[in-house]
């Protein structure tokens, strides 16, 4: 017989929880399944993951080469990095080059959704185009860029010089250097933006704006008061994802400047590349890109902190 | 339940032991990948072993060097060879992460300074051995003087060298001709002739040190030693901000105020800095000793200077990588590894003899070949530039595993940006001094 709480009576009368064990064990045997389960995946992914961390985190307290680990140094390879005025002068253009990635890139995506949502002809053309910069391979947009603007007789040097705007050094001049850097950025980095807000405008319904319209408010306010709240989350999420492509961004750097001139475009990715396999530096430059993983994790935690308040609104 | 367990049925413990196993195994399977790798690579009788070459010229250059490997017949007993290209791009951390993991080549081509760094990290096989064979075969005599010395650190030979990069002064023969100039021989006529072309809209003083392009550093530590100076002193030790540093640089100040130099030259890549000496803009610069056929020049409007320009207090000189090919101990058989060494150097001519490569060689015995003297300008190089040849180590003597983290470094490719946009010499050499001063430390 069985109780209501589980419990056996049997013949001598003496009550046993039989059931509650049975269905404990079952439940001990379910969760040993599904740890056995999950095991491949979470052998594999510490073998991805974890492992190269682990390593790299060794790697940035020794002083090492690129063959052998070398000898335990501490935290003197950090020291090193945080008191090297190339890695703030890095660190600052990254930070430069991040903000006006993410915003500038976000500007743009926002604009050119909000105009795809209207009906303008050739819209769907206009979309596929858009996504161009985002779709053709970094290389090979480099080189066009290098290309439209690397010598003084460059098409775009030219035509500044035939609106009598001088003859700019886009790639040479370190203060126009940075300019270009960042303005290609936004240009290969804006139909992410553009797609992500496109799918957080389409989930906006129209009776929203139709009440608001009734209410009186014009196309500034719908835009503040409706669509940007209503598209917070997505947006947040669209900023995190767009900061760590920035910070993680070598190519864009590596292929159009180098760099340089004069180290002016250097963001800590490719000053840690720089260090450990132009100045076989290992240990400080695995620093450089622990204190840069540091970072992205700072920003992260606090740009999902503004999406939590966003879904609470 | 008891009729459904059928053969075919696998039960959920059977399923996770599958699962498990495959796991265990790819895990095992990728860890043992690398360690076996040495040894599956010797197989047969002498088994084989890896060379890795390097793009060294047009693919053309990599197919014969393909075909001259495929060629090579070993003693019994000792390895055959395989070849394998690696691609410039990310060359360091190929080279690395295989001897690291020891899935390196036994024999290699390589960065210039390269078999010195991992000869200092104990996993090159010293070639003594090699060379005292090289010396009692007559081989030894047959090198171009110093190029096997240049090898040599108190451990011993690292490497043998097989050829040389060279740095020469280049000019345009119809632009020359359009303006009546000549040739100039000395740095005084040098920056004369560089006005000149200036007033007329091209530049004498032909650079390039935008991304992924190192020529501008090679031609700031040219000028160096070209005016006495360079990286080093002659105990070996760094020291950049010397008088006749200061002076060299002074003169590339000069150069960059008076329009000589293309302020944009900064941040050209090596495509841009080609392209403008195709289409003339260059009229005048220092470049590797195969301008014509890295830019694609078939022209022949462009040629090397008669030799070395002469400096303000008469010194002569140009740069030179002296480029070798380096034993690892990580080989199936050393013995095999020297004798293939052996043997690609003795076969390595028909590279010249096909006009494949633009380095210069470093045996007379190639020198002398009329296919290679048939190359005026490579033949030119050896003849009236080689003989006044520094390398990067100058003023001093001796090549070292340091010289790589300065060739190619972040910090030199500052100071050439600096001095190519006209920055000050002597500040931009205290930088240079104090950026560089940690990587010797």
């Amino acid at each position: 017989m069985t109780s209501a709480i589980g419990t056996t009576k049997q013949a001598s009368g003496v009550t046993t929880p039989q059931r509650p064990r049975r269905a404990a064990r079952r439940l001990d045997v379910n969760k040993a399944t599904m740890l056995a389960l999950i095991a491949p995946s979470v052998v594999l992914l510490l073998l991805i993951n974890a492992y190269p961390l682990v390593s790299a985190a060794n790697q940035s307290l020794h002083n090492g080469t690129l063959i052998s680990s070398g000898s335990f140094v501490g935290l003197d390879n950090y020291r090193s990095v945080l008191t090297s005025p190339q890695f703030w002068q890095a660190a600052e253009f990254t930070l430069i080059f991040t903000i006006v990635g993410v915003f500038g890139s976000w500007a743009v995506g926002l604009g050119l959704a909000l105009l795809l949502q209207t009906d303008i002809p050739g819209r769907s053309l206009l979309k596929v185009l858009l996504l161009l910069p985002w779709v053709v391979p970094i290389v090979v947009s480099a080189t066009s860029i290098n290309y439209l603007v690397a010598t003084p007789s460059s098409p775009v040097p030219s035509l500044f010089h035939a609106l009598g705007l001088g003859a700019p050094l886009f790639l040479a001049n370190p203060g126009w250097a940075k300019v270009t850097v960042c303005v290609y950025k936004i240009w290969v980095s804006f139909p992410f933006m553009m797609l992500m807000a496109s799918a957080a405008l389409s989930s906006v319904p129209d009776t929203v704006y139709e009440a608001a319209q009734m209410d009186g408010a014009g196309a500034v306010a719908r835009f503040r008061r409706i669509t940007l709240p209503m598209i917070a989350r997505p947006t947040y999420i669209s900023w995190i994802l767009m900061t760590i492509f920035c910070v993680n961004d070598f190519p864009t750097i590596y292929l159009l400047t180098g760099g340089g001139p004069i180290s002016a475009t250097t963001t800590l990715v490719v000053l840690a590349y720089r260090t450990v396999f132009q100045n076989f530096l290992v240990g400080p430059g695995v620093a450089i890109a622990f204190l840069m993983t540091l970072a992205l994790v700072v920003v992260s935690v606090v740009l999902y902190r503004q999406i939590r308040k966003a879904a609470f609104h | 339940m008891a009729e459904m367990r059928d053969s075919n049925h696998l039960s959920r413990r059977g399923f996770l032991g599958v699962g498990l196993g495959a796991g265990a195994a790819a895990v095992l399977a990728a860890c043992s990948s690398s360690g076996s790798s040495g040894k599956a690579a010797s197989g047969g009788s002498g088994g084989t072993m890896k060379f890795w070459d390097m793009p060294w010229a047009a693919p053309a250059y990599n197919t014969a060097a393909q075909k001259l490997v495929a060629s090579y017949k070993p003693a019994s007993g000792l390895p055959s060879a395989t070849y394998q290209i690696i691609q410039w791009a990310n060359f360091t951390e190929t080279f690395a992460a295989a001897v690291a993991s020891n899935t390196g080549p036994a024999v290699s081509t390589g960065g210039g300074f390269q078999a010195f760094q991992y000869a200092q990290q104990g996993a090159i096989a010293y070639a003594d051995h090699l060379i005292q064979t090289f010396k009692s075969n007559g081989t030894y005599d047959d090198f171009l003087p110093g190029q096997v010395e240049a090898m040599k650190t108190p451990a011993g030979y690292v490497a043998v060298p097989w050829q040389l990069d060279i740095r020469v002064w280049w000019y345009n023969k119809p632009i020359f001709s359009k303006l009546g100039l000549t040739p100039p021989t000395t740095w005084d006529e040098m920056e004369s002739v560089g006005t000149t072309l200036a007033k007329h809209g091209y530049y004498g003083f032909g650079a390039g040190m935008g991304a992924g392009n190192f020529i501008g550093q090679h031609i700031m530590v040219m000028m160096m030693i070209n005016n006495g100076g360079g990286l080093f002193n002659a105990d070996n030790k760094l020291d950049v901000v010397t008088p006749r540093n200061i002076e060299a640089m002074e003169f590339v100040q000069r150069l960059a105020k008076a329009k000589i130099i293309d302020p944009a030259s900064v941040s050209y890549t090596t495509d841009t800095e080609n392209a403008q000496w195709k289409s003339g803009k260059f009229a005048m610069g220092i470049n590797t000793g195969a301008l014509d056929i890295g830019a694609g020049i078939t022209d022949g409007s462009v040629a090397p200077l008669p030799g070395p320009l002469t400096g303000p207090h008469g010194d002569k000189a140009c740069l030179v990588f002296q480029n070798n090919i380096m034993m690892y101990k990580n080989t199936p058989s050393q013995a095999g590894s020297e004798a293939f060494t052996a043997w690609y150097i003795k076969n390595m001519s028909t590279y010249w003899k096909q006009n494949l490569l633009s380095g210069l060689p470093v045996l007379k015995s190639i020198v002398a070949t009329p296919q290679f003297q048939q190359q005026t300008h490579l033949d030119a190089a050896v003849k009236n530039w080689l003989p006044y040849a520094k390398n990067y180590a100058a003023t001093g003597n001796v090549l070292s595993p340091s010289l790589a983290k300065v060739d190619g470094s972040q910090q030199l490719t500052a100071f050439a940006q600096t001095m190519l946009g006209g920055g000050d010499p002597k500040t931009a050499l205290q930088t240079l001094q104090s950026s560089l001063q940690p990587l010797f430390a």
